[in-house]
């Protein structure tokens, strides 16, 4: 009943043309562009492996294979559990936590010097260039990456001329360009809800806890800090979320002996062509993000709605 | 508390370093690649300035095919992002409030789920929908220009929402009833009223739309299908074989990009010396007041050096030819091969003496002061056919024949230290 006198305020307001447009376009895109998808997706990670013409037939029932494959391996593997894959699993979201935390330290003390100081033409073009590159193609940023952290690459030869090191050193294996590339991808997006927040904080609060005689780090600690904490939660969950998700930066800086598990899902769409353990495996990434955030979100008191400010 | 506060100082400057290094440094890098000559970009050593990277890639029938097919499926993708979050942003401000943080929660989730997972979202669906209607492989829906535009238009739909949901916050809806109350029709009062009113937000959304979409890899990867985009290019590019006409692109794309911001913010600059003046936007922007501009507005002067240095470079890139430079480059290189070949050689050569040497010793002691004596009468003839002297008396002869070049390697095994050795014993 009520319902239904919603609906009829809602065209009132919006008359019948306007009001039936907005609400197509709406339903389009939370119904058949999100919703239905990742149901279709989360169905089918249930499904057998079959050839497109037995699809819809007698053998596509119901099944829990591809995450048992997930956890305990193919069947008759050698260890009960399925090590390769959990272990990456494991190590990209710990990975993915890495960088999280390393962009936060790098971006809090930039993000409190450019939202405490007023504007100016200096400020602004500050802004400009953290700007710049994010909007650079992601690939363009890691092949950067590669040029400067690869055998013959830039750090690598000047520590040679330098005499720092007699053999260049491997920073594709040991992740060293990786990490850096993947914190590189998505500083911006912990940087600018951290501004944004602190840019709002009233200066005098500041003021205060210092004539009150309380120290840099304690001004930060209670003061600070506190009020940005939207700022950085939202900043923490994209971050998260983006690395643990990347595919490209693994794809081109990961070493040949580590894994990103999306990969591990791209190789299963592709060249592994079983695309129902594909969108299992994508479903699990999906979740154990998902539980992550929330429960950070929950540890840190912050609601979803501060998300994207 | 003074030299405290000159200490902060320092340390903040050097954090501000660290930090723009970080996040500038490789992008110079890259772009200075594009302008040195070995065919696998580096900084270091760098060889010679040339421009043959950028005529590489303008060549490069892929990159080509893939930029269009990046403003194709851009052009959907903006369309389609634009009016669904333009439409879910007013239904932000309409629905009934119980349900509004589930839906605010609903549309906001595609910014945070991995684009891995939206691609494959996006293709697993519209197979199993084009599978209901039993259409065929090769129908629309497993079209990858189709595909891709819904995929990304998921996401990039919440940003655009995002930047409507700010500006709509400032919109005063009483001018929508005002309007209504006289006479207007909903569609009139939309388009009059609100359209103009979020016409620089519909903008921005729209710019920043083509943007993500044009760099977007990680659902374009799974639902491209035959029509790769730019981005697709370039990673398949990077991971199997890189040169620098990727660096050549890159720096195209940087130059663009610092042209377009410089040009926005000189453009809110006036904005705002408009808004300070009172008088209306079109008055500053209309009158040419270059000097005014200029002053105390640092992003214009860059953007004009920027221009000048750009022509000047396009000029100079006509002029100049690397082609002697790399000659000398590929000289040095062969010297340096010569003396590396020259090393061996002597070692060689050392080997084998000392080979002969150990050679009569075991033979017994009373003999053993003859070789003593031959050796340095050997060194001499070693000396006299040193593959050194050989080699500087060989490119004498390579002017003349310059077909024979291959010959030369033919010439230095004829004269090479073995068959020296070799002939050397019969001489004596």
């Amino acid at each position: 009943m009520k319902a239904a006198q919603l609906i009829r305020d809602y065209f009132v307001k919006n008359g019948l043309g306007l009001g039936s447009f907005l609400l197509v376009a709406v339903l389009f895109w939370v119904v058949i562009l999100i919703v239905l998808p990742q149901l279709s997706m989360l169905d089918f990670s249930f499904r057998h492996h079959l050839p497109p013409p037995e699809m819809g037939g007698p053998k596509d029932t119901y099944t829990i294979e591809h995450y048992k494959y997930l956890v305990l391996g193919a069947p008759g593997a050698d260890t009960s559990y399925n090590v390769v894959d959990l272990g990456v699993f494991g190590r990209t979201l710990l990975a993915a936590f890495f960088v999280t935390i390393l962009d936060l330290v790098l971006c809090y003390p930039l993000a409190y010097y450019l939202g405490q100081s007023r504007g100016g033409g200096a400020i602004r073009i500050l802004v400009l260039l953290l700007i710049i590159p994010y909007w650079i193609n992601e690939i363009l940023r890691a092949f950067a990456f590669r040029i400067i952290f690869g055998e013959s690459g830039l750090i690598n030869e000047m520590m040679l001329t330098m005499g720092l090191i007699s053999d260049p050193v491997d920073f594709i294996r040991a992740n060293v360009a990786l990490y850096a590339g993947l914190g590189y991808a998505y500083i911006l997006l912990m940087i600018f809800p951290i501004y944004n927040v602190i840019e709002s904080l009233d200066r005098n609060q500041i003021e205060a806890a210092r004539d009150m005689g309380a120290s840099w780090w304690r001004i930060h600690w209670r003061v600070v800090i506190p009020y940005a904490k939207p700022g950085i939660s939202s900043g923490c969950t994209m971050v998260f979320m983006l690395s643990a998700g990347a595919l490209a930066a693994p794809q081109i800086l990961g070493g040949p002996s580590s894994l990103w598990f999306t990969q591990i899902i791209y190789q299963w769409f592709n060249t592994g062509g079983n695309w129902p353990r594909g969108a299992a495996f994508a479903v699990v990434l999906l979740v154990a993000c998902i539980i992550i955030v929330l429960s950070m979100m929950r540890l840190f008191k912050v609601k979803i709605g501060d998300i994207g400010k | 508390m003074k030299t405290n506060s000159l200490l902060l100082k320092v340390l903040l400057g050097a954090y501000l370093v660290v930090f723009f290094g970080y996040l500038l440094g490789p992008l110079i890098v890259m772009s200075f690649t594009a302008f040195n000559s070995p065919s696998f970009p580096k900084l270091t050593p760098w060889e010679c300035l040339t421009f043959e990277w950028f005529d590489v890639l303008a060549n490069d029938e892929r990159i080509l095919n893939g930029i269009e097919n990046s403003i194709i499926i851009g052009i959907g993708t903006v369309i389609l992002s634009v009016i669904m979050g333009l439409a879910g942003a007013l239904m932000l401000t309409q629905i009934w409030p119980k349900l509004r943080a589930t839906y605010y929660t609903i549309v906001i989730a595609p910014i945070l789920i991995p684009g891995v997972v939206l691609g494959i979202s996006t293709l697993v669906f519209w197979d199993r929908i084009s599978i209901m209607l039993g259409m065929s492989t090769g129908g629309i829906l497993h079209n990858g220009i189709f595909l891709t535009i819904l995929g990304q238009s998921t996401f990039i739909a919440s940003y655009c929402m995002l930047v409507f949901i700010a500006r709509l916050q400032r919109f005063d809806t009483g001018l929508t009833e005002a309007a209504l109350d006289l006479g207007a029709t909903h569609v009139q009062a939309f388009r009059k009223i609100l359209l103009p009113f979020m016409k620089p937000a519909i903008g921005s959304a729209a710019v920043l739309a083509f943007l993500a979409s044009f760099e977007n890899y990680n659902t374009t990867t799974f639902t491209f299908g035959k029509y790769p985009t730019l981005t697709i290019e370039l990673a398949q590019k990077v991971r199997y074989g890189i040169n620098p006409s990727i660096s050549a692109l890159a720096f195209i794309i940087i130059v663009l990009t610092v042209i377009g911001a410089l040009a926005h913010e000189i453009y809110r600059r006036r904005q705002q010396l408009a808004l300070a003046n009172g008088a209306p936007v079109s008055a500053v922007a209309g009158s040419f007041q270059l000097p005014k501009i200029l002053s105390g507005n640092p992003a214009a002067i860059i953007l004009i050096l920027l221009t000048l240095g750009g022509a000047s470079t396009i000029w100079f890139a006509q002029s100049y030819s690397p082609d002697s430079c790399k000659m000398d480059v590929r000289e040095q290189k062969r010297l340096i091969q010569e003396e590396r070949i020259k090393a061996i050689r002597e070692k060689r050569q050392l080997n084998i003496q000392q080979k002969q040497h150990q050679g009569p010793d075991v033979f017994g002691g009373s003999k053993s002061t003859a070789p003593a004596t031959q050796s340095p009468g050997k060194g001499a003839f070693g000396n006299v056919f040193d593959p050194g002297n050989l080699d500087k008396s060989a490119p004498a002869p390579k002017p003349e024949k310059p077909v024979t070049s291959p010959g030369k390697g033919a010439f230095g095994d004829v004269f090479s230290p073995q068959n020296l050795d070799k002939a050397a014993p019969k001489e004596d």
